[in-house]
């Protein structure tokens, strides 16, 4: 196949999907509805960040400023000229995600120039710091609508831009990598001084991570202003930025496949939980302390299994059905304890389960779930014929 | 802005920044050692609040028995109790959490940390008490009322006004008085028209002698420290200096610093690493536990929840990068800084900004001197 | 050069191509969607513009009954701050709806009440109740928190779902939609009968406010109260801001205390009003606090110390009440709790606006036999002195706010019974 054909497949084959997933997503209650929206939203958000932190190897926790500052553009903007515009609806939104990604890259590049001089945790400090101090302005902005929030005029439902978006941001990311484009940035990221040394411009690559992963973040905002209709401080807190962070390492720093999943599996895993019923507290107590047992001795006995990976996977599906079965003896027994017998909501334990997941997976694998690795028809042949070749993905 | 609180102002703003050196002290150690941001630091400080609350609990100051009257000794055992706990927990987190991720990228350790944070936040919550957000009894606390230093002293009025207007006062309460008296059962609130018009001429002559008063101390320059937490300054100078002396002048502070300086070399030399490691969580974390401790109980009716450490958490952390993370001084110049810039901001009228003047600070600093005030910053050598 | 020229020719085509196409699509789906108007799903993206007409009333049929039970939820916070409040009032709604099932439910069909837990937080409550309008309930009942409600109202829009306010008193709420009503006053009433009792029955001119900054329902009551003070001859002598999560307020005292105010206005919610309390004597300021329905909790006793002793604010109504509801009431409540009176009022609003919400189910299933959760907009929006616990409720040509009585209480210990009654306005005694 030439050139041109895999792209314009690769370009229709995602128009495709963008809007079957909407076809789909439209014949769903509102609750889904929400969920796929957010979903594409948190994998553009993932794989943006995963753009400054992953490949750049810059360490920012602070991108739910960006989303803000592009939410906040469009709302603003929305407000004021919505109504004179006369536009139809998808040409505004995607004006309107331009403005935002506008706005912040302004913002992205406010941080990126302190960023040349900072490194590692202070930098990390500056953007967190970055996004407080966004959160606070406009929380104080009465034009803005303080704390209590900005109420956006058109509310739009277009899922296949939310998801258009999510994979514009993906291949932009990929192409980067692909490209002789993608080499400075990952020359930075493995040693600043040496590849400064080999002529790489340390600086513009910085900012330029800065702003494009900043941009797509902004529009992100910009689509979910317009998605919710309203927009408040309280929805870009800190804890935004650790989930967004989260799901970069998790899925593996520098893999964007992994940033993607890990995104997509994150956001649902506490939507997801909302439907689980009452535990007794000794259920809890159980399944906590066989967690324990069962991540300590794969810890201690994988090393055994080095090389073998059958006798791994065995080991592996051993300690697990062993936990499995202790689960429910150990939780009998500890029933019979009075302060263990109370029962406890059941959504109250879904950011304990998502903390829970969090540490058990980085001790397990701290390199992430994809580590470096993205997904590649090489590794499906592989996976499927059991042949080795070299993979293809980058770095 | 009142030139006359500055001084109040300088005296809460070191009051309030005292707490976040002891916290900072603890992210900068373990940073000193691991090069590592422990996000859970915040976490064990909550933890030290509720290990003092049960500490209070158990010496018998309980909401619905609280005890009358206290002596310093249940505040000693409160605070070593909370420095104990939060030590063992400090060190139960590197053992487990972070030990076995030394080998990995820092990052690893850093999502673990953040992961422990949720867990300890909204885990207790199926564990503690936390909402209603129970508070330290403030009865457990001896130290009442406040220590005064008085700079300057006000107008004053003249004797002649002062006494006409307490007298038509004394009037104006008696007038009200006696009508009371002839109308027993009177709802002081839902007053007829006469016994109204009494009590309003009560309220004015009370205004006045109030408007008075307040006349007369204009100009006056006074300080105040509430007991207790002047009670809290001095003890937090003095873990400071205990922690002055461990660094410095011990075998254990000796290793320390050289664990610091040089990881690998340090271990090559025969000092015990891990050890070490262990060592410093502890002390970081007693420190915090201590922080804990005294601003849960001199901040009286302070609320203690699952979040207690968040806020406190994350402006510590700001001050240890203020000062240079990794340098002990310059956390707990960091931390009093904070404090004050806080205040200040509060003096100069912009409340509503208290929370970002941090890290604004924090921002301008960093661009004069990144590696903070009194760190450097290295070149790294290829 | 090769792979760079291909690179970029690459990267633009794909984005102008993509967006390209994405306008053109996109434009048709949305004429599409607009001509299709008239199709129950009004969620498709057609513009909802929600600012054009005050109270805008939903154009959607609504949702009807489906099953073997008819569905209702309630959403209050399960976890966090709130918790007092939303346990309170969820509890109160599930002994509603046992009450109304108990009495034979609606001709033999039972009623089935879904909990959402909103954990404190404006988002979650949205979570929460697009789950249970995914679930298939045709009202809901909730919040107790302003800023949590109006999510709820937005989520409940577009499929016509009635929205019965249990405790948000912002006062802007109900203008999201006829959909949502309210069985509590709102903070034009509260605000001003605060200002009025500190400015005739406490003398004060003075008044120092104190706001929580990420408190949406702070900020209201602060501007309402200071605006009726002000109109009233008094003066508001500083105006200072915290934000809840802060422990240490000494900063701001000090500013206040420097401009010598007769009495503090604190507009905030119990969970910081303690520690304030208490660090305001301690700054020896020693004048009459205030404040609005946000103190509402047994917790404030605690946290405040003997220093809120003797302060004042506004609630709903009083435990102490001589009405038959409020007797009835307690009955129940202390029957399944142990004889303990519900610690905050929060219980008897819930009560109140399941209960009306049952009602208004009632009256639209017998004046309609295919009724929808529309019909039960309009039945809500006819309600003409419902008796409830907290005082009658009269919805119909008051736009949703029913107006009502509020109470000043005196702080006193738990001995003396916490929340002592000392003053009684009426809606009209206050409003213009």
């Amino acid at each position: 196949m030439t050139f041109w054909q895999t792209r314009l497949g690769s370009i229709a084959l995602a128009l495709v999907f963008c809007f079957s997933l909407d076809q789909f997503a439209l014949h769903q209650n509102s609750f889904i509805q929400r969920l796929v929206v957010l979903a594409g939203l948190y994998v553009t958000l993932a794989v943006s960040l995963n753009l400054i932190n992953g490949i750049t190897g810059q360490f920012s926790i602070g991108h739910a400023a960006f989303y803000q500052v592009g939410a906040y553009t469009t709302g603003s903007l929305a407000g004021a000229f919505f109504n004179k515009a006369h536009l139809p609806g998808p040409a505004w939104l995607i004006l309107m995600m331009f403005a935002g990604a506008i706005g912040a890259s302004l913002a992205g590049l406010l941080v990126g120039l302190p960023s040349l001089r900072l490194k590692g945790d202070y930098l990390a400090i500056v953007t967190l710091g970055f996004g407080e101090i966004i959160r606070i302005v406009v929380q104080n902005q009465k034009a803005l609508g303080g704390a209590y929030g900005l109420t956006i005029a058109p509310r739009f439902q277009a899922i296949w831009l939310v998801w258009l978006l999510a994979i514009l941001c993906i291949s932009v990311s990929r192409n980067l990598l692909k490209t002789a484009h993608g080499l400075p940035f990952l020359a930075v990221r493995e040693d600043e001084v040496a590849s400064s040394a080999m002529g790489v411009n340390v600086t513009s690559v910085k900012v330029t991570a800065f702003l494009i992963g900043s941009a797509f973040a902004g529009a992100a905002g910009a689509l979910l202003a317009h998605f919710e209709g309203f927009i408040s401080p309280a929805m870009f807190t800190m804890d935004v930025s650790f989930i967004i962070v989260t799901m970069v390492v998790l899925g593996g720093t520098g893999s964007i496949t992994g940033a993607a999943l890990s995104a997509v599996l994150l956001f649902y895993l506490p939507e997801k939980m909302r439907d689980l019923s009452d535990l007794h507290l000794s259920t809890i107590v159980a399944v906590g302390i066989c967690l324990v047992i069962a991540v300590a001795s794969i810890k201690r006995l994988m090393d055994h299994f080095h090389g073998e990976p059958r006798k791994r996977a065995g080991f592996m599906a051993g300690v697990v059905m062993g936990a499995v079965v202790l689960v429910p003896i150990l939780g009998a027994l500890l029933n019979n304890f009075d302060p263990l017998k109370t029962s406890v909501e059941g959504s109250k334990l879904r950011l304990v389960v998502f903390a829970v997941t969090l540490i058990v997976l980085m001790l397990l694998r701290p390199q992430g779930v994809f580590a470096h690795h993205e997904f590649s028809w090489a590794w499906v042949r592989k996976l499927f014929r059991g042949t080795v070749k070299a993979p293809e993905g980058v770095a | 802005m009142e030139l006359s609180t500055l001084p109040q102002q300088l005296i809460n703003g070191i009051l309030l920044g005292s707490i976040y050196a002891l916290i900072a002290l603890g992210y900068t150690m373990v940073y000193g050692v691991l090069k590592l941001i422990n996000f859970a630091h915040g976490e064990v400080f909550m933890m030290g609040a509720y290990a003092a609350l049960f500490a209070s609990w158990a010496l018998g100051y309980t909401p619905n028995n609280a005890l009358t009257g206290s002596n310093p000794v249940n505040l000693i055992v409160m605070l070593l109790a909370s420095m104990t706990f939060c030590g063992l927990l400090g060190v139960f987190i590197e053992r487990f959490a972070y030990r076995p991720l030394r080998t990995q990228p820092r990052i690893a350790s850093l999502i673990t940390a953040i992961g422990i944070s949720l867990f300890l936040q909204y885990g207790g919550q199926l564990f503690l008490p936390s909402s209603p957000a129970p508070n330290i009894d403030g009865k457990v606390n001896p130290f009442i009322g406040n220590l005064e230093v008085t700079l300057a002293k006000g107008a004053g009025t003249s004797a002649a006004a002062a006494a006409d207007i307490q007298s038509k006062a004394a009037v104006a309460q008696k007038s009200y008085d006696d009508w009371k008296l002839s109308h027993k059962g009177a709802d002081e609130f839902n007053l007829p028209a006469d016994g109204q018009a009494l009590l309003n001429v009560k309220h004015d002559t009370d205004r006045a002698v109030r408007d008075l008063k307040d006349r007369g101390d204009s100009g006056s320059l006074k300080l105040s420290v509430p007991r207790g937490q002047f009670i809290m300054l001095v003890t937090t100078v003095i873990l400071m200096g205990m922690l002055t002396y461990l660094v410095m002048f011990t075998k254990q502070g000796r290793a320390m610093r050289a664990v610091s300086h040089d990881f690998d070399a340090a271990a090559l030399m025969g000092v015990n690493v891990n050890g070490i490691v262990t060592f410093t969580f502890l002390v970081g974390s007693a420190l915090a536990g201590a922080g804990a401790m005294m601003s849960a109980t001199f901040l009286s009716g302070t609320k203690i929840d699952t979040f207690f450490g968040m806020l406190p958490g994350v402006k510590a952390f700001v001050a240890a990068v203020l000062g240079g993370i990794g340098n002990i001084p310059g956390a707990v110049l960091g931390g009093l800084l904070m404090g004050v810039a806080e205040t200040l901001v509060v003096w100069l009228g912009y409340d509503n900004y208290r929370d970002a003047i941090a890290f604004v600070v924090l921002i301008i600093v960093l661009l004069v001197r990144p590696g903070g005030l009194l760190g450097s910053s290295k070149v790294e050598k290829v | 050069m090769k792979i760079q020229t291909n690179y970029f020719s690459w990267q633009t085509g794909l984005a102008t191509l993509a967006l390209g196409l994405g306008l053109i699509i996109g434009c048709g789906s949305g004429d599409k969607a607009a001509d299709n108007g008239a199709t129950p799903d009004a969620t498709k993206s057609a513009a909802t513009d929600t600012t054009a007409t005050k109270r805008p009333a939903p154009t959607s049929p609504g949702v009807k009954p489906s099953g073997d039970t008819i569905k209702i939820g309630v959403i209050g916070s399960l976890t966090g701050d709130q918790k007092p409040w939303g346990e309170d009032s969820i509890e109160a709604s599930k002994m509603a709806v046992k009450e109304f099932n108990d009495a034979g439910g609606l001709g033999g069909k039972k009623v089935e009440l879904l909990v959402g837990d909103s954990a404190s937080k404006a988002e979650q409550a949205k979570s929460a109740a697009e789950k249970l309008i995914s679930d298939g309930v045709i009202g809901i009942v909730g919040e107790v928190a302003s800023g949590h409600t109006i999510q709820i109202a937005k989520s409940a829009f577009p499929r016509a779902i009635p929205v019965v306010a249990i405790g948000a008193t912002k006062t802007t709420l109900t203008d999201e939609g006829t959909h949502v009503v309210r069985v509590c006053y709102t903070d034009d009433l509260q605000g001003p009968v605060v200002a009025k009792f500190a400015y005739e029955a406490l003398g004060l001119r003075k008044v120092g406010v104190m706001t929580d900054n990420k408190q949406p329902y702070s900020q209201g009551l602060s501007k309402s109260f200071s605006d009726k003070f002000k109109a009233l001859g008094g003066e508001i002598v500083g105006e200072s801001f915290y934000e809840s999560g802060q422990t240490q307020f000494s900063g701001q005292i000090t500013e206040l205390k420097a401009k010598n105010p007769d009495g503090v206005f604190l507009s905030g919610y119990f969970t910081e009003v303690g520690p304030i309390a208490q660090q305001i004597k301690q700054a020896g300021l020693n004048v009459k606090l205030m404040g609005g329905d946000g103190w509402d909790s047994p917790q404030l006793l605690v946290s405040g110390g003997d220093a809120i002793i003797g302060s004042f604010f506004c609630n709903h109504y009083n435990n102490k009440e001589d009405r038959p509801e409020v007797k009835d009431f307690l009955k129940k409540w202390s029957g399944t709790h142990g004889g303990k009176e519900p610690g905050t009022t929060m219980a008897a609003l819930g009560y109140d606006a399941t209960k009306l919400m049952l009602d208004a189910l009632k009256r639209a299933s017998v004046a309609k036999k295919d009724y929808s959760s529309r019909d039960i907009i309009d039945a809500l929006n006819d309600t003409e002195n419902f008796p409830g616990v907290s005082g009658k409720i009269t919805l119909k040509g008051n736009g949703g706010n029913p107006p009502k009585r509020a109470l000043i209480v005196e702080v006193r210990s738990q001995a003396d019974g916490f929340q002592v009654f000392r003053k009684a306005y009426e809606a009209s005694e206050v409003t213009k």
